[in-house]
């Protein structure tokens, strides 16, 4: 049988490998596991607090159209529908169809019990030390849909 | 929700949250724990097709992940090698002006894939000496009976 070879630049493709959402359900579960449901929440701060600093300096310097524009660009990239309602004050996020869970739920890989931490406590992180605060107004566990306020503190 | 496209920085804080609670013990233990629970399409495609699950399981996931690439599969050797020119994961984790990767993050591809391959039969053999450039090259050879 002959040698088959296979080159590629990263350029040829685009850049989206769903299965990671799968890692990181496996990862926020051993954390669940090994130390605990505020471990979990520890953890997502740590990452939320490092990863999105730049969200964080652009939410502050230009209000609730930076958390749109963010989300919308990955809700974009993923597939997901969603519904934003944006106004000075507020942002509201209605998610019908959530990537993340859909791919996990497709693929038959067990969705963490705190999966939804990824959503609330990154929603509080982002808004930590901000003008800024969040609330998860509905989520559910099925199918993962949901629905997020962002607000500005009175 | 953190998008797949965030992923990697979220795996590189992972492993330095757990190397923070108990030591890089922590870190190796998860990610045993990943490749026993997660990598169960590679395990499935080798059972079933040998050398060239390899070449199904990573021809599938390195596109998607937006590779630099060369893979080459000679089942009549039983070997299969990727020369990985630039690593999608850790190529961007070093593009981020603002995140320091785990120091160890290229360690968890020896691990997660060795763990499966090598009770299966096949030797895994991996070059990370150029990991600080986002290259490695992994070669696995289908024991000789």
């Amino acid at each position: 049988m002959p040698k088959q070879t296979m080159t590629r630049k990263a350029s040829d493709n685009v850049y989206l490998h769903k299965d990671f959402h799968g890692a990181l359900s496996n990862g926020i579960e051993y954390i669940h596991e090994k130390y605990g449901a505020e471990a979990v929440r520890d953890y997502l701060r740590q990452f939320a607090g490092t990863y999105y600093a730049p969200l964080k300096e652009d939410l502050i310097r230009r209000g609730l159209i930076a958390l749109k524009e963010h989300y919308d660009k990955i809700f974009k990239a993923e597939g997901g529908k969603v519904r934003f309602t944006l106004s000075d004050c507020e942002l509201q996020i209605e998610v019908e169809t959530n990537p993340a869970v859909q791919h996990l739920r497709a693929q038959k890989i067990p969705v963490a019990r705190l999966f939804s931490e990824t959503i609330r406590t990154v929603g509080e992180e982002l808004c930590a030390g901000t003008p800024f605060a969040v609330e998860l107004l509905a989520y559910d566990e099925a199918s993962g849909r949901y629905a997020q306020r962002f607000y500005r503190k009175a | 929700m953190i998008s797949c496209t965030e992923f990697i920085p979220a795996y590189s804080e992972l492993f330095k949250f757990l190397e923070a609670k108990d030591g890089p013990k922590a870190v190796l233990d998860f990610w045993n724990y990943l490749s026993d629970r997660f990598l169960n399409n590679l395990r499935d495609l080798v059972t079933a097709n040998g050398i060239r699950g390899c070449w199904l399981y990573w021809s599938r996931t390195l596109n998607e992940e937006a590779a630099d690439f060369t893979m080459e599969l000679d089942e009549e050797a039983g070997t299969f090698r990727i020369v990985m020119t630039h690593c999608p994961s850790k190529g961007r984790l070093m593009e981020y002006k603002h995140i320091t990767p785990y120091h160890d993050y290229c360690g968890h591809c020896d691990v997660l894939y060795r763990r499966v391959l090598e009770p299966m039969g096949y030797e895994y053999t991996t070059d990370l000496s150029k990991c600080d450039q986002a290259k490695c090259s992994v070669v696995i050879k289908r024991k000789e009976q």
